[in-house]
């Protein structure tokens, strides 16, 4: 008997964050106090990766099968939809996977890009700073909450706050480590300098021109920005391709809506995620290529192993390169059915380092990357053309499928006595004829606005208008 | 071989005593405990590099033979890992994991009579990211030179792949904030006599020094393991000089005199305020949940009174989660620090269930993971 102990890098979002996952029977979650984006902590999320990585079974059409056959079967699908074919990889795998399914999906790859941002800015959206320089910063600016979205970076923040640094909050309710609160619509009373550093989320559902508007506050007051991003490998998905022709998902919906895209094959990506129900009932063949369950039904599931068994290098939220210490090519191999040759895994490692610029994979050392100017930006904020909304705030649970507790909104109490809410009942919340309750947490939440870390099935895009009543 | 006595002692196999620290006795114990089918697994440290190794449960005695030595900057604890695995089981332990390992077997985890604890004398431990920084900072080495590293005489030595010895007193790395963790520092379990046996290098004079352990027998179980390795051949022991014996019981005078100043230095009460202490130092909690299960003495699994009274859409000041943590740990915290080591947002979680535990232990005569002793809030007697 010899546990089996695996070093490996959390699913969860782009931070990097390092633990074991140890098979004892069950699966354990162990903390690897010595990964250097996170000292051995987990978030919520993190702590919850026995869940995720529960194990999955390869099916065709409903029936279990071998991950050979449904790889060959898929293969098949595929050859037989030519031009109707659209393959999805948002970065959940590793750098050398994703330079397979490139080769794979060639003018039809779709992946986390945001559509309609200036290219000059992908460097800066892309890849981020060393959380060291958010630990030395003078001035940290918020638009996001760190709490719900990226629970790691909470001790950064911290640790620059008590070295003297200032934090601003750009957001829909007060943050218990921010010194200034200030609401998205009151954005013009935020003051930035130069010493200013400007923390904004970027996942494949923001919307274009709030992003647009802060890069443009960045580029006028001369503040640093960065962006934190929600998949392990983010970061590798951007840098692997560089130069590639690849869409964003708004495309894949209204190439899908249009017909034009009949079957899709998703690279440990779930589309449930992101795309309306109806949308996806319109594709003739749903190919999942996953390592966890898929929420989404498919019509495929080619099941290789878990992302904690996967050998290859992730890219975290700064640019680090990060190997999973395992020995696992399933996804590889079911890739290269697909692709009717073998993948090497040496020679894309080779291209993984080559692309970063690197000749080793050391964990403790970030690459140099370089950091471009991008052009002034014309940005449109849209005021609130609403009296109450509904935001929904990414948190990790969401792109997952992953049971969790955030069945809640949040709501501040001149709304819950305004709407005369009893302590421990529910508020009745209806937008566009459908209507849900929800269980509230009184919160210092800005007028009018609930706040939800999960979404619930009426949403609009991330505000949506909605009615309140008892 | 009984209880009480005292040995110094080295292994017979030459690969240890080159890779295991104090002539690698520790380990050739518990490879001599797998091999003679005294014990059915075995826990050790698989090194990975100078500031990482990952505890793992092994039959494997090459597995034991090659594992690590002495490594302060791997602040693990063992008691998580081999509760309710129902195990005929010897592990290496410091104070507090033997204090956890107690615990579990008070809360039928671990079957403490099928539990061989071979206790290390523990003066603390660091934690790996802040011995990476304290490298380049104060030591100006570069963590990836590092060759191994010592403890002796107040100072904390690096050795360096050149050779070369590079030395400074962990006083003065505290005070710039580096070396032990916190907890560390106020912990006065510094030879663990809760364990079956305690090892360590303090005592060993004259030629011994570096190249043999000094155990002290604290149970029938202790002398068993002894007595097995020796039986089988791994381990040569004799008795101690008098020299030897008195150093050790002054060393741990000494270092148990230091926790309990450090003790008073951290834990200044708090006259006003108290309430507003906690719940600031609590602000920043995200649920995770990471506290509760590192934690080496709760054994409640996920239902809990922590998690069941506890929801996340509840908006108290401070959460009923921890306020029941308090409670639970008042009587059972042990001081690790685990929970403080994990938490994502820093809190000084250690810190905070002390400020219940220490009034609480010390009032009830009560000190969690050293005896058999039922914790107090088992049984709560009502005054009529």
């Amino acid at each position: 008997m010899t546990d089996n102990v695996y070093s490996t890098i959390c699913p969860g979002c782009n931070f990097g964050c390092g633990l074991y996952i140890r098979e004892n029977g069950a699966l354990e979650v162990d903390f690897r106090k010595s990964s250097p984006a996170n000292a051995g902590k987990l978030c919520r999320f993190g702590m919850s990766l026995p869940k995720i990585f529960a194990p999955i079974r390869p099916m065709v059409d409903g029936k279990e099968t071998t991950l050979e056959e449904a790889a060959k079967e898929a293969a098949k699908r595929i050859s037989a939809s030519k031009g109707s074919v659209g393959f999805l990889s948002l970065g959940n795998t590793t750098s050398e996977e994703l330079l397979a399914i490139q080769k794979i999906a060639e003018s039809s790859l779709y992946t986390g890009m945001v559509a309609g941002l200036p290219e000059d800015t992908y460097q800066t959206l892309n890849i981020g700073i060393p959380y060291s320089e958010i630990e030395a910063a003078k001035h940290i600016v918020l638009f996001m909450d760190p709490y719900e979205q990226y629970p790691l970076i909470v001790r950064r923040l911290l640790f620059a706050k008590n070295k003297g640094a200032k934090i601003s909050a750009v957001w829909w309710k007060d943050l218990p480590l921010a010194d200034e609160n200030i609401r998205p619509l009151d954005v013009s009373k935020l003051a930035l300098s130069k010493d200013s550093l400007i923390i904004a989320d970027y996942n494949p559902l923001s919307d274009t021109e709030q992003v647009k508007s802060v890069l443009a506050l960045a580029k006028n007051a001369g503040a640093r920005i960065t962006f934190l991003k929600p998949f392990a490998n983010s970061t590798g998905a951007y840098l692997m391709a560089k130069g590639i022709k690849q869409k964003s998902i708004s495309q894949l919906v209204e190439d899908i809506n249009n017909g034009a895209i009949k079957t899709l094959f998703c690279l440990e990506s779930d589309p449930s995620a992101l795309f309306p129900s109806e949308t996806l009932a319109k594709l003739s063949n749903l190919i999942i290529q996953a390592g966890q369950q898929p929420s989404s039904k498919a019509n495929i599931v080619i099941a290789n192993e878990p992302l904690y068994k996967k050998k290859g290098t992730l890219i975290n939220n700064e640019g680090r390169a990060q190997s999973l210490g395992c020995a696992g090519t399933d996804g590889l191999d079911a890739l290269g059915i697909i692709a009717g040759a073998k993948f090497d895994f040496d020679t894309l490692n080779e291209s993984v380092k080559k692309a970063i610029g690197i000749t080793t994979v050391d964990e403790f050392t970030i690459p140099k990357y370089d950091r471009p100017a991008y052009g002034a930006i014309q940005a449109s904020i849209k005021s609130l053309d609403t009296k109450t909304a509904l935001v929904s705030v990414y948190n990790p649970f969401m792109w997952s499928g992953l049971a969790d507790d955030n069945d809640f909104v949040e709501l501040n109490q001149r709304s819950v006595q305004a709407l005369k809410l009893m302590k421990g009942a529910t508020v009745k919340i209806s937008s566009n004829g459908s209507a849900i309750e929800k269980k509230f947490r009184v919160a210092p939440v800005q007028d009018n606005i609930l706040l939800a870390g999960k979404r619930f099935g009426i949403e609009k895009g991330i505000i949506t208008p909605v009615e309140l009543s008892r | 071989m009984q209880k009480g006595e005292m040995y110094v002692g080295w292994s017979t196999k030459e690969e240890v005593r080159k890779r295991g620290g104090s002539g690698g006795l520790v380990t050739s114990m518990l490879a001599a405990a797998l091999e003679k089918k005294l014990v059915d697994a075995v826990v050790v440290l698989k090194k990975i590099n100078e500031f990482e190794a990952v505890p793992i449960i092994t039959s494997d005695v090459n597995e034991v033979l090659n594992s690590a030595g002495s490594l302060h900057s791997v602040p693990s604890h063992f008691a998580k890992l081999i509760a309710n695995r129902n195990l005929k089981v010897a592990l290496p332990a410091k104070g507090c994991d033997v204090r956890g390992i107690i615990e579990q077997g008070k809360r039928n985890a671990i079957n403490l009579d099928n539990t061989f604890i071979v206790g290390l004398n523990c003066g603390g431990s660091m934690h790996p990211v802040v011995t990476r920084e304290m490298l380049e900072v104060m030591y100006k080495i570069k963590p990836e030179d590092v060759h191994g590293e010592e403890i002796e005489k107040g100072k904390l030595i690096f050795e360096t792949k050149d050779g070369k010895e590079h030395a400074i007193t962990i006083d003065e790395l505290e005070e710039k904030g580096f070396g032990r963790r916190e907890s560390c520092r106020y912990c006065t379990i510094k030879v663990p006599n809760n364990s079956d046996i305690a090892c360590g290098n303090w005592g060993v004079t004259g030629d011994l020094v570096g190249k043999a352990t000094f155990v002290e027998i604290n149970s029938e179980k202790g002398a068993k393991l002894l007595q097995n390795a020796i039986d089988a051949g791994y381990v040569q022991v004799q008795k101690p000089d008098d020299k030897g014996i008195a150093m050790r019981g002054k060393i741990k005078g000494v270092m148990e005199e230091l926790g309990k100043k450090w003790k008073g230095k951290i834990f200044v009460p708090i006259e006003t305020g108290r309430l507003e202490y906690f719940r600031k130092e609590l602000e920043h909690c995200i649920d995770c949940g990471a506290c509760k299960t590192v934690c080496p003495t709760c054994s409640c699994g996920d239902i809990s009174k922590c998690t069941q009274y506890h929801s996340r859409g509840d908006a108290y000041k401070m959460s009923m989660y921890h306020l029941v943590r308090f409670l639970h740990l008042a009587d059972a915290c042990i001081g690790c620090g685990q929970c403080s080591d994990v938490c994502p947002v820093d809190i000084p979680l250690t810190r905070l269930y002390r400020r219940f535990a220490n009034p609480v232990q010390e009032q009830l005569k009560y000190e969690p993971g050293m005896d058999m002793q039922k914790p107090p809030y088992f049984e709560v007697k009502l005054n009529e």
